[in-house]
């Protein structure tokens, strides 16, 4: 009977038809007003449809009827609404409801399980298992158990009950090895895990010995034999680690088991009494490098070896006992050079040492080389290749040596650009000749930096760095698969405000999926800044379709590993569930997503009810819930050519435009929208609260927000300052409403003087979107005030109206200056003939040889900031006062 | 040389430098993850001695009698790890764990006819062209619409080598499913 009767439903549920099936519930409640299936599928229906807390308060008033709890519909529908509205305790109170009345339904319990495991719940994660293990012989769920006794154990803050817990997990894995029920490396794996962090590394090594019951498991799995060798270190047995990975070694090249091989030599040296002693180990490792150095295919990581062991030898004091770590750092690169990543592997151990006579030697030896080396760079891809990680070195030599002048950055630079771009192998799109123009940008870019730095020079800072653009460019057109060209590219356009080009070249990136969360920085509200919100907004709801998806897939994919058995995937799974569902660019793209909203405009009724409709509660934020974000933007993929802590040479750093948005920023733009919702529904008490934390969060001395967002979120204080204030009619809010409007009007591009080069492409887009936006939030203002028949309202309506008349001149104006003179401009001030004499050898050849990138640069350039003040004026048009 | 070891969930959110990569595609996490329960053993990855991952190899196993295979779903390297055999070494892996965990009868893959340069690994790996695929691939306006090359090796378990016995026809990308 009930099922008939919610069939219909469940039918417009599955087309998927939310707003009839929600219409099909209401039919239903007309009649049965007591109906808790159909109320319960409502709970659901409303929390799917954005309507959190009715579904709540709906969806609570079944769970507070036990006798409703019988019903398969009503746990079906109940749940399925907690789980949307993020409630897990709720979701398992339902079914512990569903268990009182069938207490022995494996299926209820299992669903309690699986709620605790995917929302983190280990204690009720715990209770569940205990439960299915009495329920049923099944061992998986032994290992269900397992898992959660040692998840629970080591997330607990109780000191007594963690150990026991523990061991009682010890036990149960035990009695599975006794009775031939540990058949997996993944049940094995869960048992190590169980061990260990009790500290019972001992037992451990018995558990992985040789001559073990599951010593087979551990032969077959990389990671187990590699555990096994630090195990022994664990242990303090040096001897057994150093034969373990000599055995491993043996059989495979594998950079773990050298660094623990060496980790072992290195303390037993320490330990070692006489210089004897000493020798002697050295020697026995030293000798295993060199027989493993001739074999085919191990060569690489047996010379590398070679040179952490001197290096770390050197670390502990000594001396040169393992060999000369420089000298064998010129070996390595003497034999490997001709590999791309040979740079790569041997940077760090340069920059281990750092002392002045260390780096000199350096330097002499890349003297000897690099000449013939760049003479010899045409006769094959290894030679060019060659040249290339001798040009890194030298570019991080010349960091590591602290060289500030620009000239010495730039003054090889000709070499480097004619091979990158210009020569045959730069057109057969020879992997070496982009790295070489990757090379040539960050040394123009590097130089433009440290030559420009103050704020009266910036005007040539961004003439070098269109010259750097012209360099990434050409090598983009040369070889469309290089994404480091592509990814400083799309940082220089935005430097230079140029939006709409940094788009393009990041759509052919095809960054997708989560990769949105760890390099949607590189664009995701840039075009907010510059005018193209519609375009960001895009981007934008994408993110955030990614991150919805993932919230509502991820706990799926934790439950498949308990059912496929893989428990070694748990505690990775939901670290990965919590850095994403907890991340600062998820934040920030929520925060641009509602402020592009912000700024589409709407009529009054539209407006006033976008901001009182918006669910502000869900965006609030504490010091405790900023602290748990995690920072999973990838900057490691710029490419640095220096260690990440010299800031000065930190190009990554350097080239962007804004700081990228972090505490700060989510806090202020969670603030925004909180401080107009409480406009709008004229909540004062609410909304002065609001403002002094947002007043606080931009007044920090060390706030990270871009000038114009400081801009911008001063001028929301005073927004909603000046509300106040008009509330009580005694009020004067003239002084106020006139500051207000000054600010905008500042920013807003001068119809007097023609705006320069430098202004349009630093701060004059910026401003002009700041302003604007800046405006959209006034029409709000007026628009309530006007709802609320407050008298400010005619004066705030009529100044707005005149502040839109003065914004659509000059705007157009600027429209019109932009299309009719950046373009001659770029070329007579970037690429002038009297320009700085730093860049003059990167300005010949770009202009020389690279004549039509060089003008398809310009035209990327004066098109993007074309779009961006096109996009302006057409918001000043479209937000009628 | 580098660290092989089995890819983690935490690598999706430091795998830029090989999945930029024009011939590198970007699943959907929940793909990754499938495969990480499903299959771990057959999802490893090559980390470098600084920490960078190099490149990662991605595979399952599906059919069933003596179609019971394991396939590539994804090989890949970052551009500046590639010259150093670290393709093979991951296909290697691969393939012992399709003959000696899961006892396969063969190994298949799908790879872009313009791919030439993996092309020719895998035929240096003793791959052959098994069949086309039509439009198996779709344009994305980055990549253009192509057919796949299926490319087979056979491993000790098909004795007579009928897994490799090419399809001289172009096949539909439904009679691809297993």
């Amino acid at each position: 009977m009930e099922g008939r009767q919610l069939r219909p439903i469940y039918d417009a549920l599955e087309l998927p038809d939310t707003k009839y099936a929600e219409e099909e519930c209401e039919k239903l409640l007309r009649k049965h007003p007591n109906h808790y299936g159909a109320q319960s599928i409502k709970a659901f229906i409303l929390a799917r449809s954005g309507r959190p807390n009715e579904a709540l308060l709906l969806g609570q008033s079944v769970l507070n009827t036990p006798s409703a709890m019988a019903s398969a519909h009503v746990q079906q529908g109940l749940s399925l609404a907690f789980r949307a509205l993020g409630r897990p305790r709720e979701e398992i109170m339902v079914y512990t409801a569903a268990l009182s009345f069938s207490p022995n339904d494996e299926s209820l319990h299992i669903k309690v399980f699986k709620t605790a495991a995917r929302n983190s719940m280990f204690k009720e994660q715990h209770h569940a298992a205990i439960q299915l293990s009495k329920l049923s012989k099944q061992q998986k769920y032994v290992w269900w158990l397992v898992v959660s006794l040692f998840l629970q154990a080591k997330h607990s803050k109780d000191d007594v009950a963690a150990p026991v817990q523990l061991k009682l997990a010890e036990r149960l894995v035990e009695k599975a090895v006794a009775d031939g029920q540990l058949t997996s490396t993944e049940e094995l794996r869960v048992y190590l895990d169980v061990l260990d962090i009790q500290d019972k590394h001992e037992q451990m090594t018995e558990v992985m010995a040789d001559n073990s019951q599951l010593a087979a498991m551990i032969s077959n799995d990389p990671d187990l034999v590699t555990q096994r060798i630090n195990l022994f270190i664990k242990v303090g047995d040096y001897d057994k680690a150093i034969m373990a990975a000599t055995a491993a070694l043996e059989s495979r090249d594998n950079w773990a088991d050298y660094k623990l091989y060496i980790e072992a030599v290195a303390t037993l040296v320490g330990q070692a009494v006489d210089a004897e002693a000493k020798h002697s180990l050295v020697a026995g490792i030293s000798s295993n490098f060199e027989k493993w150095a001739g074999v085919r295919g191990k060569a690489r990581g047996a010379k590398l070896a070679q040179v952490a062991l001197a290096t770390r030898m050197h670390e502990a004091g000594h001396g040169d006992i393992a060999g000369s770590p420089e000298a064998l750092i010129w070996d390595y690169l003497t034999e490997f050079q001709q590999k791309a990543i040979c740079y790569s592997d041997i940077m760090q151990f340069i920059v281990a040492r750092r002392e002045p006579s260390v780096l000199e030697y350096h330097q002499a030896q890349l003297e000897q080389r690099l000449p013939a080396a760049r003479d010899s760079a045409t006769n094959s891809d290894d030679a060019a290749q060659a040249w290339v990680n001798l040009e890194k070195i030298r570019y991080l030599l010349q960091a590591l040596m602290g060289e500030t002048d620009p000239k010495a950055w730039v003054a090889d630079i000709e070499p480097l650009l004619k091979f990158g771009l210009g020569s045959s192998q730069a057109r057969k799109k020879q992997p070496s000749c982009s790295d070489m123009a990757f090379i040539a940008s960050q040394r123009i870019i590097q130089a433009a930096f440290l030559a420009y730095s103050a704020a009266d020079q910036r005007e040539q800072l961004h003439s070098a760095l269109f010259k750097a653009l012209c360099v990434l460019e050409s090598g983009i057109q040369l070889n469309d698969n290089s994404f480091l060209l592509k990814l400083y590219a799309i940082r220089v356009y935005l430097y230079l405000s140029c939006y709409e080009r940094a788009q393009t070249i990041y759509d052919t990136l095809r960054i997708k999926h989560v990769q949105l969360d760890t390099l949607g920085h590189l664009i995701i509200g840039h075009g907010m800044a510059l005018g193209c919100f519609a375009l960001d907004m895009e981007l934008c709801y994408n993110g955030v379709t990614f991150y919805d998806r993932f919230q509502s897939k991820m706990p799926r994919d934790i439950e498949a590993v308990y059912q496929q058995g893989t428990y070694s995937n748990v505690q990775d799974f939901l670290e990965f569930q919590s850095n994403i569902v907890h991340s600062i660019q998820r934040e920030c793209t929520h925060r641009y997503a509602l402020r592009g909203e912000g700024f589409e405009y709407g009529n009054a009724k539209e407006t006033l009810a976008r901001w009182e409709e918006a669910d502000v509660s869900s965006i609030e934020h504490s010091e405790q819930t900023l602290s748990a974000l995690h920072d999973n933007r990838d900057v490691s993929v710029m490419g640095l050519l220096t260690p990440k802590d010299m800031a000065q040479w930190d190009l990554e750093l350097l080239t962007q435009s804004t700081p990228i948005p972090g505490h700060d920023f989510i806090r202020a733009f969670s603030l925004v929208p909180q401080v107009m919702h409480y406009l709008v529904c004229a909540d004062i008490e609410s909304l002065q609260e609001k403002l002094s934390e947002l007043t606080l969060v931009v007044d920090n001395s060390s706030c990270r927000l871009s000038r114009q967002d400081v801009l911008f979120v001063r001028g929301i204080i005073d927004v909603g300052s000046l509300y106040i204030q008009a509330s009580d009619p005694q009020n004067e809010i003239d002084g106020q409403l006139s500051r207000l409007l000054s600010v905008i009007r500042t920013n807003l591009p001068s119809n007097e003087l023609d705006p320069s080069l430098f202004s349009l492409s630093s701060d004059g887009i910026r401003n002009l979107s700041a302003a604007t936006e800046l405006f959209t939030y006034m029409l709000a203002l007026k628009h309530a005030l006007l709802a609320q028949r407050l008298p400010a309202a005619n004066a705030v309506g009529l100044a707005l109206s005149q502040l839109r008349k003065e914004a659509l001149k000059s705007v157009n104006t600027l429209r019109g200056w932009v299309d009719k003179n950046t373009r001659a401009l770029v070329e007579e001030q970037w690429l002038a003939e009297n320009d700085d004499d730093i860049f003059a050898d990167a300005k010949r050849f770009v202009v020389g040889s690279q004549k039509q990138t060089t003008s398809m640069v310009t035209k990327a350039c004066t098109t993007s900031w074309l779009r961006s003040v096109k996009n302006l004026l057409s918001q000043w048009e479209k937000c009628s006062s | 040389m580098s660290t092989i070891r089995r890819f983690r969930a935490m690598d999706l959110l430091h795998f830029n430098n090989v999945n930029l990569d024009r011939y590198t595609e970007t699943y959907d996490s929940q793909f990754y993850l499938s495969y990480m329960s499903n299959w771990p053993d057959l999802f490893t990855v090559a980390e470098s001695p600084a920490q960078k991952l190099m490149g990662y190899s991605m595979g399952k196993v599906e059919g069933t009698d003596e179609l019971w295979h394991g396939h590539v779903t994804a090989l890949t390297v970052a551009p500046e790890c590639r010259r150093l055999g670290l393709a093979r070494g991951l296909m290697r892996g691969l393939e012992d764990a399709s003959e000696k965990i899961h006892d396969c009868y063969f190994v298949d893959l799908f790879v872009r006819p313009s791919n030439t340069v993996a092309i020719q690994m895998y035929e240096h790996l003793g791959y052959i062209l098994y069949r086309r695929v039509i439009d198996y691939y779709q344009g994305d306006g980055v990549m253009p619409t192509e057919y796949a090359h299926d490319m087979r090796k056979a491993l000790p378990r098909d004795k007579h080598k009928k897994s490799i016995v090419p399809v001289k026809h172009a096949v539909n990308v439904e009679d691809t499913f297993f």
